[in-house]
């Protein structure tokens, strides 16, 4: 700039051009990238210094829009929009170059959450569609059970019932007996009153000789239907006894199975109520169970395919 | 001035590796700042420019869909990278891959354009050469200038779709895969 030998106010004009040049770079230093030198004169000097500043600053105009650019996009996920390096040097295209690095190292990871992505919703997928399976089957299943309990109930129920109606039987056939003994003892009263008449009339044909003689012989024969009932009549108590000792122990027999049955009944209303659900007490049941699970796992899934 | 009044030559320019052509313009696309290589490469001198539409530099061959495509980006506030094929005064041509971005205020208003031009790379030009002509002709078949900008834009618009690809994402493609 010293060197303006043709002008004949070299001092004058370098001033205005330091002013001008100094002005811009003010302006940009504050930011504002849209200022540039004007023409400051017609020496080659000054021609090349606005050029010198102005090229300068288009390179850092350039660089400066081309990292917030570049950058935007990465944050866009376009990673195809790189930092452009043609038409940078030194300083300028090197860090250029560590942008783009960063760029690439940022599309990696992006890459990779993406494929991380796919793989949780994937496994949503699996995990619903298993957990939608098995929830249906447990409803099958608490349906079949439901109805198989409710069978067993009724079959138990049925149960009791005919063994109490047997107990009811074998209790009259008690009864039964009881009033054949009472029986029994009234033709052994009469046997032996009987008898004792027999005994009577031998003794009293006896005493009438020779005239007693066809009556002593209806006598005997009397007293001998006499002791023939009495041993049946003991046959039929042996008989009646042994009736009554088997009827004893169909009660006891009769009295274990309705109370096994009661047990089962209450075993049964236990499924019923882990399957169907208890009304008091707030239990759930299975199949309401199931569809819990299901909606949680619903809602689990929704959450993981939202975030 | 229209820059049809310039008839190409066929001469072809290029420029270095290292070097950026750079213009800013107002919002309606008038030049207010270009440097000295857009100067020296577009044969203007510099106050040929300034105050001059951009369209100085019209190419007839480029179509028409991309300046729509790239006005319409920019009214929407964002950036565009596009291959362009300019005509400098003295009827040479030149390719370029463009920058244009918004300028913007302290206030975040847009105060104009801005672009930055670099050398693109033979490969991405031979690839765009095919398809902006395939676009010319789909232009070129219209009745009407206004028919035109559609036809080219619907053809424009067939080729992506194609691709399974934006503009910039074609552009990047071939940027990045041939200039890297
Ligand atoms: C910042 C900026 C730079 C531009 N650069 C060019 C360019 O290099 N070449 C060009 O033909 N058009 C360029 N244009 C687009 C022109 O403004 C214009 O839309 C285009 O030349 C088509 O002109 P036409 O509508 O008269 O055919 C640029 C626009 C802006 C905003």
């Amino acid at each position: 700039m010293r060197r303006g030998g043709e002008d004949p106010r070299p001092g004058l004009a370098t001033d205005d051009a330091l002013r001008a040049i100094t002005d811009t770079f003010r302006s940009v230093s504050a930011g504002d990238f849209e200022s540039r030198v004007p023409p400051i004169g017609d020496t080659e000097t000054a021609i090349a210094t606005r050029t010198a500043v102005n090229g300068l600053l288009d390179r850092v105009d350039a660089f400066v829009r081309e990292a917030g650019a570049a950058s935007a996009a990465a944050a866009e996920g376009r990673f195809y929009r790189r930092f452009l390096t043609t038409g940078l040097q030194g300083a300028f295209r090197s860090s250029a170059e560590q942008v783009n690095q960063s760029l690439d190292a940022m599309s990696r990871n992006a890459a990779r959450i993406s494929q991380a992505d796919l793989a949780r919703l994937s496994l949503a997928d699996e995990l619903e569609s298993a957990v939608l399976t098995v929830s249906e089957q447990v409803a099958t299943a608490a349906t079949q059970m439901g109805a198989s309990a409710n069978g067993l109930a009724s079959f138990a129920r049925g149960a009791i019932s005919d063994a109490e109606r047997g107990l009811e039987t074998v209790t009259s056939l008690r009864a039964a007996s009881d009033q054949i003994r009472d029986a029994v003892d009234l033709i052994n009263q009469v046997a032996s009153q009987t008898r004792l008449l027999a005994l009577n009339a031998t003794i009293e044909a006896a005493r009438a000789g020779s005239a007693g003689k066809g009556f002593a012989v209806v006598a005997s024969e009397v007293k001998t239907l006499a002791n023939e009932t009495t041993s049946s009549s003991e046959e039929i108590m042996g008989q009646v006894s042994t009736v009554q000792q088997a009827a004893a122990d169909a009660v006891g027999v009769l009295e274990g199975v309705s109370r096994s049955f009661r047990e089962i009944s209450d075993l049964i209303d236990g499924i019923a109520v882990a399957v169907d659900g208890g009304a008091a007490a707030g239990t759930t049941g299975l199949s309401q169970l199931a569809e819990v699970l299901r909606a949680e796992v619903s809602r689990f899934v929704a959450t993981i395919r939202s975030s | 001035m229209r820059a049809t009044e310039v008839r190409p030559t066929g001469v072809e320019r290029t420029f270095g590796e290292n070097e950026m052509i750079v213009t800013k313009t107002d919002q309606r696309g008038v030049i207010t700042y270009a440097n000295d290589l857009f100067l020296q490469i577009s044969a203007l001198r510099e106050d040929e420019a300034i105050g001059r539409p951009h369209n100085v530099i019209r190419h007839p061959d480029m179509p028409r869909a991309v300046f729509k495509l790239l006005w319409d980006v920019l009214a929407e506030r964002r950036e565009i990278f596009a291959y362009v094929l300019n005509l400098a005064a003295d009827g040479a041509h030149y390719w370029v891959l463009a920058h244009v971005t918004p300028s913007y205020d302290g206030a975040g208003r847009v105060v104009g354009y801005h672009s930055n031009r670099r050398r693109p790379a033979p490969a991405a030009i031979t690839a765009v050469s095919d398809l902006y002509a395939r676009l010319r002709t789909a232009e070129a078949r219209a009745a009407s200038p206004r028919d035109a900008v559609q036809a080219g834009w619907q053809a424009l618009g067939n080729e992506l779709r194609e691709r399974g690809q934006e503009y910039d994402e074609l552009v990047w493609s071939l940027t990045n895969g041939s200039a890297r």
